[in-house]
This record gives structure tokens, C-alpha cells and sequence, in this order.
């Protein structure tokens, strides 16, 4: 057992050392604060845009349609310039105008580009805005503009009808208030902290899924350096396979749990920082029904499975090629569970979700990500018993051909490797 | 005195290939036994057997009174072939962390292979990446750290393999000091120089088979000793003298003729040298050669093509 330890503590510290690993650790602050500050920054930055307003329909929608336009969901306030170019006799001549100002072949009298105008002329019993932007992605400007021009003709049509004021406000303000209640939720209305659970659910799946790649690389090149280097056969004199696999398993859990625990804390500092009554409901999350101890089975687990599996292909393998050869299919395995875990929000209870649960290499992902559905305690002894027996049966049958690979010389045989576990051949 | 390693009858076959074939050999406390033999001859197979690394088809080994080598392997220290370390450690953390793995407190390791290195002249290189030395250098950390926790018996495969001279000087040096404290040193070559020079007991391999297993002494006593006649006269008048078990002629320049004979086991070469001045024959220079362990290799092997 102390070798073990003492296996897990060089390989430990051996990741400890490399810039990659505090890159790696500085990673989700860094993006976190990009992903804050980045939409801001742009923001502060943003060059204000003007906007003109042509009003042929004598109904005063200019000052409508302009404090919509200022005031819209655009990433940036606008501000209301004079039409250049006018007057204009109609539509068709303002649009011919006022589009070389658009395109930037013309600049305004005080200088600058218009970025935005409206044309607004009557259509019938309506009226139709004629909306020209140079921004075709930003929305915010119809939007805004649709909904303004609507209220108005509401109002002025209800005005004509005969409708006060007063009563008009009024019908204004009325808006239907709906509730959402479900039996899941806490108090059996539905707030923000009760969906929270399918949040942390998911999360914590893509979180193993993440850990295991990562793990599962590290695991395998290490084994490869030392295969290559011939450092394994010392290893294997000093120490026996069990002991091999399992300090260097345990080395870089460490490495991904240190990380994974930086990246928790910073996380609930800022959450509980910003929402306290979030960091409570997450906090809930966890303790409920010791969902915590749940997690960690999955995790403990489906580590475990795909840890052995990683550290056997290493032994057989000394370029990054080879491992590619055996590790291809694997992948492809291993994109399916994203898929289906982001499915367990909406649908923790659908067939194909359950059934995913019982394939061994799925399950502790899909189990984490319907967490939030709280799976029958038969579910959670089955499938974790499953996964321990797949786990224990690979270790089986991985411990002699650990060796068997590590001993090998020369180049990769895919046959050698196959009949290695089929056999659990020692050399 | 219970020998420290007794291979018996070991046999290890992989399929229908034989790669060590009814090996048998005692090595006793205190030896330098040296694994001789071509490549391919078995010795690397021999030695993973030896240290429980492969099992043997048949056959038994007993390291240190231990039919398991791995109940051992704290009191052994093991050099494989193709060398490497954890090229980002430092020698005193890379010799301290294998030290540990054989029952070494970390600490413990760690000072030890600072006295080592010391020792060995790499006190100013200890506490830089072993990346950053030299082949040389790296070697011969790496063979330190098999020494730091006072193996009882030390198995090194091919340890002189990629160093130079001097380096090698200093592996000798090292080999007999680790006997001279009280362990056993095995370790495989095909450079008979050195064990010729190192070893108490050679045991020979060719195809997976032992074919010598013994004293230097009596390796050498297994090839001719040969009596070397330069001069002036007719090659075929040596055919009878006493003794003589084959002979080889060459011509001199600017005359005359070397002859290479050959002594069968345990003939005087006197009475041999006796007769040929006694036919008055024209010899001005005669010399009795000793045989090297690279001639009994080459007799006993039949692989000389492959040694050197």
C-alpha cells in the first residue's frame, strides 16, 4: 500500500510541476472573467449609433418610433439624429437618399455615419415602418420598433373610439399572472431554486465526462513515457502491477480533484458572493438525500472504469499513434453521453435515457445527469453494483496484461493486445 | 553459506518458441556472476525470470531463500537493458523515489543517493533535471539508483552498454565494490572484456541454452591455448608435434611463415616447443598466447560472428 501512495505522490507531483497544470487551473477563472467582462468591455467600447426617423403618415410616430429605437434592446443606446438628405417626398425617394448616409458613402452635416433609419408611412388602415440598419444580425431595432408602433396605433385607435385616458392606461397595466407549481418543487411553486437540481445534475455529468478525458490522457501518456523510457520494467521490479496501476490511478485523481475543488471553490465564492440565496440552493442540492455521496459513487466509479481501461492501452503502446489506433473507436463511444445528458433536463424519466443507464460505460454519466429526478435506491444499488463488477472484471483481466504489455518490445500488435485480455496472458 | 539465487531447470517457452531451454546455475553470496552470451541467447528472458517479472514454463527459481521473487524484491536492485529516467526529476528526487519503492522512508532515499552521487562525482549535477546531463552521466545515475537501498543482490542487464571508456572504468570499479561489501552482483553482457576481468563465475548461453557454467579460469581452460612460430621454414614439418591439435600458416613479408598452433586441452606447450627446436628448423620468434573468455565464447557458442 505504500508503495502505492508513494507511486500516486510522484505522479501527482509530477503533473503539479508543469506550466499545463496551472494553466489548466487558472483556465475556468480566466474564462469565467472573460465571459463577464468580455460582453462589457464591448459594450463600453461600442461607437454610439445614430438614427434617423422620416414620419410620412401625420400621426406623430416619430417621437414613437424614436424613443423605441433609442431606448431598444440594441447592444448600445442610440441616439435620434435629423433625417440628412430631406425634405423627401415620399418612401421610396427618403430610402434612395438616406442610403448612401447608410452605406457610408456620405457622412452626416455634424459628421459621422447614420447606422440606423426608419420610414414610416401609412399602409391602409396601418402603417408600415421601413426599417434600414446596418447591423443585419441585431434585432433589438424591429423588435423595439414593432412593439412601439403597435402600442401607439392601439392607443390611437382606442382613443378615437372613444376609450378615456384613464380606462386606457388601465387595460394597459392588466397582464395575466402566471404561477408554475410541480410536485418536485420545494414549496410546490416552482422558483429558480427548484430547477436547480437538473442544472447540478448535468452539470456534474459533463463534469465526470470532462474529468475522465482528462484523467484518461494523462494516465495514458504517462504510462507511455515510462513504457518508452523502460522506466516500467524498474517499476515492475520494485513493485507489483495492482500497486502500478492503482498509485498511478490515484496520482492523477488527485491532480483532476485538485483542479475540479479550485475551480468548486472559486465558483461558490462568486456565487455566494453575488446570490447567497443561490449558494443556499446549492448547497440544498447537494445534501439533499446525501446527493453529494451520490455523485461521488459515479464519479469514484466511472473513474475507476475508464482510468484501468486507459492505463492497460498505455502499456501497450509507445507513440501516440498507436494509442490513437486503439483509443478511436473509444472516442466515438465516449460523444454519445454529452448528447443524451443534456436530454435528462427535460426528460430524466424518458426509456432511452434509462436504458443508456444500464450500458456500463454510460451509466455513471447518464446516472449523474438524472440526478435531479432522484432514480429509486433499487437503480442506484443496481447500477452502482454493475459498475464495481465491470470495474473489478476489468481489473481482472487488465492486471496481467498490464505486464504483459509493459514487457512487450517493438511495434503495437493489435492482435498481441486482444488476445493479452482475452487470455489475460502474462508474459 | 545459503547460495543467494538457484535457478533450476528453467524452462520458458512462448508458443512453439523455446526462449530459455532447461537453465540451471547457483549463485553464491559475495560473487560477480557474469550472463554471457550472443543476442538473442536468452540472457534478458533469464534475468525477467530471476526477478519474477515472467514466470517460467517449468522449472524454479529461489532469489535470496524466496521462491517468489517478489517477496524479495525490497533486497534486490535491477538495471534493465535500455535505459531511461523520469527525465523532468532531479538525480537526488529520482534515486530517492525508486529508493523508496524498496522499503526506503523517502527522506532516507534521498540522502543516500546525495552521498552516492557525491560519491560518484555528481555532487554538482544532483539538483538539475536529469534531461540537462549528459548520456553518460544519466547511466550512471540511473545504475546509482539501483545501489541506494543496499540490494543484496544487484541484477544488471547489459550495464555497460553506451558508456565510455572511463565511464566504464568506474562501472567496474563500482561492480567489484558492491561484491566487496557482501552483495551479489549478477549482470549480462556480450562484451567479454569486462567480465573477464569482473567475474568470479560465468555462465554462457547460446539459443536459449546454457552451454558453460563456471569459473573464468575454466572457461578459458575450455579453449586451446595456442603457440604462435614465426620463421623460415616448412609449415608441414609441425604436423607432428606433441600435443598439437590443429595449425594455421601465414605468409611473412619480405619471407618466412607464421604458424598458429593449436595445443589440445592440457598439452604442454614446452614439449611441443622442445620438439620443434629439436628438428632444427629456422624459428626466430615463438609466443604461447593464453586463451581469452572471448575465445572459449567463441568455441563454446559457436555465435562468434555476434561477439566481441
Amino acid at each position: 500500500m505504500i508503495r502505492l501512495l508513494r507511486i500516486a505522490r510522484r505522479e501527482y507531483l509530477a503533473y503539479v510541476r508543469t506550466p499545463g497544470f496551472w494553466l489548466s487551473l487558472l483556465l475556468l477563472p480566466v474564462g469565467l472573467s472573460t465571459a463577464v467582462l468580455a460582453p462589457m468591455a464591448v459594450q463600453h467600447n461600442a461607437p454610439t449609433p445614430r438614427v434617423a426617423v422620416v414620419d410620412f403618415t401625420g400621426e406623430s410616430l416619430s417621437g414613437v418610433v424614436g424613443g423605441a429605437l433609442a431606448d431598444s434592446g440594441a447592444s448600445t443606446k442610440a441616439v435620434i439624429v435629423p433625417a440628412p438628405g430631406g425634405p423627401f417626398a415620399n418612401p421610396v425617394e427618403a430610402s434612395a437618399r438616406l442610403e448612401p448616409y447608410l452605406r457610408g458613402q456620405r457622412t452626416l452635416p455634424g459628421g459621422g455615419r447614420l447606422d440606423a433609419a426608419a420610414i414610416i408611412h401609412p399602409a391602409g388602415d396601418t402603417v408600415a415602418v421601413d426599417l434600414w440598419t446596418r447591423n443585419v444580425v441585431d434585432s433589438g431595432y424591429e423588435q423595439a420598433v414593432s412593439a412601439a408602433v403597435q402600442d401607439a396605433i392601439r392607443r390611437d385607435r382606442l382613443r378615437a373610439l372613444g376609450v378615456d385616458a384613464k380606462t386606457l392606461a388601465r387595460v394597459e397595466s392588466l397582464s395575466p399572472v402566471v404561477s408554475l407549481f410541480s410536485p418536485k418543487a420545494a414549496t410546490g411553486k416552482v422558483e429558480t431554486e427548484d430547477r436547480l437540481p437538473e442544472i447540478v445534475g448535468l452539470a456534474m455529468g459533463l463534469l465526470l465526462w470532462m474529468v475522465v478525458l482528462t484523467g484518461a490522457g494523462m494516465l495514458l501518456n504517462s504510462v507511455m513515457e515510462e513504457k518508452t523510457s523502460r522506466i516500467i520494467e524498474v517499476l515492475l521490479s520494485s513493485a507489483s502491477v495492482p500497486e502500478i496501476m492503482g498509485g498511478k490511478i490515484l496520482g492523477v485523481a488527485a491532480v483532476t480533484g485538485t483542479i475540479l475543488a479550485f475551480w468548486m471553490s472559486i465558483a461558490g465564492v462568486v456565487i455566494a458572493v453575488r446570490s447567497p440565496e443561490m449558494a443556499m440552493g446549492l448547497l440544498g442540492v447537494f445534501t439533499h438525500h446525501a446527493r453529494w455521496a451520490y455523485f461521488a459513487l459515479y464519479f469514484a466509479g466511472g473513474y475507476l472504469m475508464f482510468a484501468t481501461l486507459y492505463v492497460t492501452v498505455g502499456a501497450f503502446c509507445e507513440t501516440t499513434r498507436e494509442a490513437q489506433t486503439l483509443l478511436g473507436p473509444m472516442m466515438i463511444i465516449m460523444s454519445i453521453p454529452p448528447i443524451f445528458m443534456s436530454q435528462a433536463i427535460a426528460h430524466p424519466d424518458a426509456p432511452l435515457l434509462r436504458t443508456l443507464t444500464w450500458i456500463p460505460l454510460f451509466t455513471p454519466f447518464m446516472m449523474a445527469a438524472r440526478a435531479a429526478n432522484d432514480p429509486p435506491l433499487w437503480e442506484i444499488a443496481a447500477t452502482g453494483a454493475m459498475m464495481f463488477t465491470v470495474t473489478a472484471f476489468e481489473l481482472w483481466v487488465a492486471v496481467p496484461a498490464f505486464k504483459s504489455g509493459a514487457l512487450a518490445t517493438g511495434r503495437f500488435d493489435i492482435r498481441v493486445f486482444f488476445g493479452s485480455l482475452v487470455r489475460r496472458q502474462a508474459p | 553459506m545459503d547460495a543467494t539465487l538457484v535457478v533450476e531447470g528453467v524452462t520458458k517457452r512462448y508458443g512453439a518458441f523455446t526462449a530459455v531451454d532447461d537453465l540451471s546455475f547457483t549463485v553464491k553470496p559475495g560473487e560477480i556472476m557474469g550472463f554471457l552470451g550472443p543476442n538473442g541467447a536468452g540472457k534478458t528472458t533469464s534475468v525477467r525470470m530471476i526477478l519474477g517479472l515472467i514466470a517460467p514454463t517449468s522449472g524454479r527459481v529461489t532469489v535470496l531463500g524466496a521462491d517468489d521473487p517478489g517477496q524479495v524484491r525490497n533486497r534486490i536492485g535491477f538495471l534493465p537493458e535500455e535505459r531511461g529516467l523520469y527525465r523532468r526529476m532531479t538525480p537526488v528526487k529520482a534515486i530517492g523515489f525508486l529508493a523508496s519503492l524498496k522499503g526506503l522512508s523517502t527522506a532516507e532515499g534521498r540522502r543516500r543517493a546525495r552521498d552516492l552521487l557525491t560519491a560518484h562525482g555528481l555532487a554538482e549535477f544532483m539538483n538539475k533535471p536529469i534531461r540537462s546531463l549528459s548520456k553518460g552521466m544519466a547511466q550512471k545515475v540511473q545504475i546509482l539508483s539501483t545501489l541506494a537501498h543496499d540490494p543484496e543482490l544487484v541484477i544488471l542487464d547489459e550495464p555497460f552498454s553506451g558508456l565510455d571508456p572511463a565511464n566504464q572504468q568506474d562501472l567496474e570499479d563500482l561492480i567489484r565494490g558492491i561484491a566487496a561489501r557482501g552483495a551479489t552482483v549478477i549482470f549480462s553482457t556480450h562484451v567479454m572484456q569486462h567480465a573477464e576481468r569482473l567475474c568470479d563465475q560465468v555462465v554462457l548461453m547460446t539459443k536459449g541454452r546454457k552451454v558453460f557454467d563456471g569459473s573464468v579460469e575454466a572457461a578459458r581452460a575450455a579453449a586451446p591455448r595456442t603457440l604462435l612460430l614465426e620463421g623460415v621454414f616448412d609449415p608441414a614439418a609441425l604436423a607432428d608435434l606433441p600435443g598439437i591439435a590443429s595449425l594455421t600458416p601465414e605468409p611473412l613479408e619480405p619471407e618466412g611463415v607464421r604458424v598458429s598452433v593449436a595445443l589440445k586441452p592440457g598439452a604442454p606447450a614446452q614439449e611441443a616447443l622442445r620438439v620443434a627446436f629439436a628438428k632444427g628448423l629456422d624459428i626466430r620468434r615463438f609466443e604461447l598466447r593464453e586463451p581469452h573468455l572471448h575465445d572459449a565464447f567463441l568455441l563454446l557458442t559457436g555465435e562468434g560472428g555476434q561477439s566481441q
